[in-house]
């Protein structure tokens, strides 16, 4: 028995990266209600707007923008949400991200004092920002037509405000946050470029979950282990649904936690946003300077920060940057050809082989880690049945203890690098994390996998890229990872040591993203939990 | 033996808690119950390295809560009552038990004596070997014990911990250098940490901060 | 009042059985004991640092004095005790995902006990029987129970490397010495306080530093 997710319902953004459809720029647009009927009028004038979960099938006919909207708790308080129903959110969301810091390791040099002030309300602590409206589209005149579009809804609801205070390029008072994805670079795997700003290709993995509409493909690496060959369908299923939106079955095989009435959360999920800034002049410096001790070299250090290559290649099945670089240079250029639909049948044959081989891996042969670090960033967010340490008749199934731990990334880098030895530049990634239960996924992971290290046996060690490493001082931090030796090659362990926090958070919150029916009924305001 | 996973011990009593109020409350506890007293003292008493745990030899983790009546289920399930409440200790340690009692009531005999104060048959308590005799007449055998770690006796387990703590610092710190540096540098630090002497430098019992786990043990 | 002594969680739960069950669940457990297969999930799980399973029949709650009233209830009680690390709240999708069946053969045959999949039922039986821990002592709240079984391994490994050295020159001395990084290489990260797994028992201990409530020395 299958789940069958009516996508029409389910906002876009959720089932869908728009990126991958071209879509890759994007504005994040916040707004606070001050009166509910305006607030109402607003969001009922959004919905036609509004961008569906409906597989784009024909690829050349894809839209040029898509446009998405969610509500933090205190956003659907002030739209007159019933109590009942606010009561059944969960206290993740009710408390907001700010006041979950502790929590997920946003203190020292990510503490909310540094945010944006777009994030930072003077006058109390309740949440400010009330709705987040995404626009992602293929170019900026087509953002720039829809944001245009809005404006005009917000002006016709002057009980509605729209939020200033981005940090970027232009000052401190922006009226919205751009991103953008980079250009390609004759390095970047994806066309026209998957890259973020410390020079990793990034994106590659789709989650894949029941009912999502995509290519039934990306089930391979992007699904939930079997425990078959890994290189091959038979490796992998898709996670449940109800891991990624409410009203479906997750992987404990029961309807995740909503609140009430069924059809206020039914089709809708949460989405965490982000603003992380990057610290690119201490990584690079760091990179330089360690990697010119590490006995394997830069780019190899890098790699085994992030456990793939800066070129995407993954590390356990691409042990040696030579293995990397020509991998990378089979695939590259047939990626372009396909995507300017020149490729020959043969062609696109080889670059699926290829593609498959960004994903479809276990670490089944790397149980000690001599090519993937324990520690690495991949392995940490995404351990696939690496949890078992090689025990496998342990657990019920392979994935038992990553399963329930899956999120879906959404979101684009934004700024640019113009000076990469300088730290203080506009330039990180707008993060959105998609999952069903914020604190059972985003939180949890945020908090044992990213900020400690025991699920790992590696105790207290953070993430090398996105963990808190405490508040740098000059170049030098409190960070610490061991790169593993090998003992078939008597290669012994590299120990990393003063890492400094390379990512710090600069913004964000929790925002319910509800269905297409759900927001109907807010904007009619007909919600009753009775 | 059921209470027992190799050297490691677990150890379930369950103290029947005098009922009703003590006619000899201290001043300014009048009306108060023997539980409620008995909870007021649980949850104030020191914690981490001041813990009067922390004295009682080969104590891994033990805690204290008060059984004040079993949990209804709902229809069909019976609906019943305990007629007392109960302390109940529970202690994972290593080594035999009459050892381990012996230690606490050497270690805490005034406290061990103010925390029986409230329970029944305290007045036979005397010495270690009516405490031990007391003990055992609240003990209740533990059906299925899994130990999730390791059975040695507790200084080991503390010294170990330093250990680890301390070597990962040395391997990190002396990373790059020279085969007689390394060396060198390796004798001081089997000098400094002493890794065959239990009794020091290593972890004190409890303790919870960075700057604070290090030190003789008591 | 705290579950919590820096990286240890203190779960206590009582559930009731009719006591025939008892006898059953007895000898589920006698096997368990006999058959570490049985337990190899919670070994590779690897939270916890021990873990205890306590049948009391009707008739074995202590009576100490004649005027102590007879216990006369009908149902045999199950008395569980676990020190594991992270919260219930955040390892419960853990347990449940990773050893339904071994969890199943604990509480079969507890009253009303709803399995252990799916997981919400699981959790809300286990929480509502759930009794508070009054006072949790923990000899290493730095260590996990991963970090205590590392540190074994470590210090066994490192006298072993001492006397195996001793007389070597510098430079067998270093391949000795790699060698003993690579068998230690997970074995080496640094332990520290837990991360905060719960707002409210970060606040418990906030308020008892900030009111300097009074902690009694018990001989007072």
């Amino acid at each position: 028995m299958t789940t069958r997710v009516d996508l029409d319902d389910v906002q876009g953004n959720v089932v869908k990266a728009y990126a991958r459809y071209g879509l890759v720029v994007a504005r994040y647009v916040f707004f606070h209600v001050d009166v509910p009927v305006a607030g109402r009028k607003f969001v009922a004038d959004i919905v036609p707007l509004v961008t569906l979960g409906t597989p784009w099938k024909d690829l050349s006919k894809t839209p040029r923008v898509g446009t998405n909207i969610g509500f933090t708790y205190e956003g659907l308080r002030h739209l007159d949400t019933p109590e009942v129903t606010l009561h059944g959110f969960p206290e993740a969301f009710s408390m907001g991200m700010k006041a979950r810091r502790e929590i997920i390791g946003d203190t020292g040099p990510s503490l909310y004092h540094r945010w944006d002030p777009v994030w930072n309300n003077q006058d109390d602590n309740k949440q400010h920002v009330h709705i987040m409206v995404t626009i992602d589209g293929k170019e900026e005149k087509d953002l720039d037509s829809r944001y245009q579009e809005i404006q005009r809804i917000l002006a016709a609801n002057p009980g509605v405000s729209q939020l200033v205070g981005h940090r970027g390029a232009g000052g401190d008072n922006l009226p919205y946050q751009p991103a953008a994805a980079l250009l390609s670079t004759k390095d970047n795997l994806g066309y026209p470029g998957g890259k973020e700003h410390f020079g990793y290709s990034d994106g590659i993995t789709t989650t894949f979950f029941e009912g999502c509409g995509e290519d039934p493909n990306l089930v391979i690496g992007g699904g939930k282990p079997t425990g078959g060959d890994p290189r091959t369908p038979a490796g992998w299923a898709p996670l449940a649904a109800g891991e990624f939106i409410l009203g479906h079955p997750d992987e404990a095989f029961e309807y995740p936690e909503a609140p009430g009435p069924p059809l206020f959360s039914r089709n809708g999920t949460f989405i965490a946003y982000r603003k992380l800034h990057q610290n690119v002049g201490s990584f690079h410096s760091y990179l330089d300077e360690e990697g010119a001790r590490f006995p394997d070299g830069k780019e190899a250090l890098a790699a085994k920060f992030a456990g793939r290559w800066r070129n995407g290649a993954p590390l356990v099945s691409f042990p040696t940057e030579e293995s990397a670089n020509r991998f990378v240079a089979e695939l590259a250029p047939l990626q372009v050809k396909v995507w300017t639909q020149s490729a020959t049948p043969q062609e696109k044959t080889r670059f699926a082989e290829l593609s498959l081989q960004l994903v479809a891996f276990d670490y089944r042969d790397d149980t000690s880690g001599a090519r993937c670090p324990f520690g690495s960033h991949m392995r940490r967010t995404n351990p696939r049945s690496a949890l078992q340490f090689g025990k496998t008749n342990a657990f019920a199934v392979p994935g038992a203890l990553s399963n329930r731990r899956r999120i879906l990334r959404r979101g684009l880098p934004y700024g640019q690098v113009d000076d990469p030895t300088r730290d203080d530049g506009d330039h990180g990634v707008i993060m959105l994390i998609v999952n069903a239960d914020l604190s059972r996924q985003f939180e949890f992971v945020q908090q044992q996998w990213m900020n400690y290290g025991n699920d790992f046996g590696l105790a207290n060690d953070p993430d090398p890229l996105l963990g808190n490493h405490g508040t740098n001082e000059g170049r030098l931090g409190g960070g610490r990872m061991t790169i593993e030796g090998d003992v078939v090659t008597n290669k012994p362990p590299y120990f990393c040591n003063h890492m400094p926090t390379f990512v710090e958070t600069r913004g964000g919150d929790y925002f319910f993203v509800p269905s297409l029916t759900c927001l109907r009924t807010i904007a009619l305001g007909i919600i009753d939990p009775t | 033996m059921a209470n027992k996973s190799g050297n490691a011990y677990a150890l379930t009593v369950l103290c029947p808690i005098l009922r009703g109020v003590p006619s000899d409350s201290p001043a300014g506890n009048s009306g108060q119950t023997y539980t409620a007293l008995l909870r007021n003292v649980l949850q104030t008493l020191h914690v981490n390295e001041e813990s009067p745990m922390a004295k009682v030899p080969n104590t891994y983790l033990c805690r204290f809560w008060v059984l004040s009546d079993v949990p209804y289920q709902g229809k069909p399930a019976f609906l019943e009552h305990l007629k007392s409440d109960y302390l109940v200790f529970s202690s994972n340690f290593h080594g035999e038990l009459e050892p381990y009692l012996a230690g606490m009531w050497k270690a805490l005999q005034e406290d061990v004596l103010a925390i029986l104060w409230h329970c029944v048959g305290h007045e036979a308590v005397r010495d270690a070997k009516s405490f031990i005799e007391y003990v055992k007449k609240c003990q209740v055998t533990t059906t299925f014990f899994f130990n999730g770690s390791t059975d040695e006796p507790l200084v080991e387990q503390l010294k170990n911990l330093y250990l680890k703590q301390e070597f990962s610092r040395f391997a990190f710190e002396n990373q790059g250098k020279s085969a007689s540096e390394l060396q060198e540098a390796f004798r001081g630090f089997v000098q400094r940490t002493q890794p065959t002497n239990l009794d020091g430098p290593t972890w004190a019992p409890g303790a919870y901060h960075l700057d604070r786990v290090e030190g003789a043990s008591k | 009042m705290s579950n919590i002594a820096g990286k240890a969680y203190a779960m206590n739960a009582v559930t009731p059985m009719r006591w025939y069950t008892a006898w059953w669940n007895r000898l589920f457990f006698w096997i368990a004991h006999k058959r570490p297969a049985t337990t190899a999930g919670l070994v590779t799980l690897s939270l916890i640092h021990y873990a205890r399973w306590v049948i009391v029949m009707p008739h074995q709650f202590p009576k100490l004095s004649s005027d102590q009233p007879q216990e006369d209830v009908k149902y045999a009680y199950m008395i569980f005790f676990s020190n594991f690390n992270g919260s219930w709240n955040q390892y419960v999708d853990s347990f449940s995902s990773a050893i339904p069946g071994g969890l199943n053969l604990f509480w079969f045959g507890s009253i009303k006990y709803p399995k252990s999949v799916p997981m919400l039922p699981f959790h809300r039986y286990i929480t509502s029987n759930q009794i508070w821990t009054d006072y949790y002592y923990n000899a290493y709240p730095m260590a996990s129970s991963n970090d205590v079984k590392s540190a074994k391994k470590v210090k066994d490994s490192l006298l072993a490397f001492i006397g195996d050295s001793q007389k070597a020159a510098p430079e067998e001395f270093m391949q000795k010495y790699n060698r003993l990084l690579i068998d230690l290489q997970h074995d080496i990260s640094q332990m520290g306080p837990n991360p905060v797994v719960s707002l409210s028992a970060s606040a418990v201990e906030r308020n008892l530093r900030k009111e300097g409530v009074e902690r009694k020395e018990l001989s007072d």
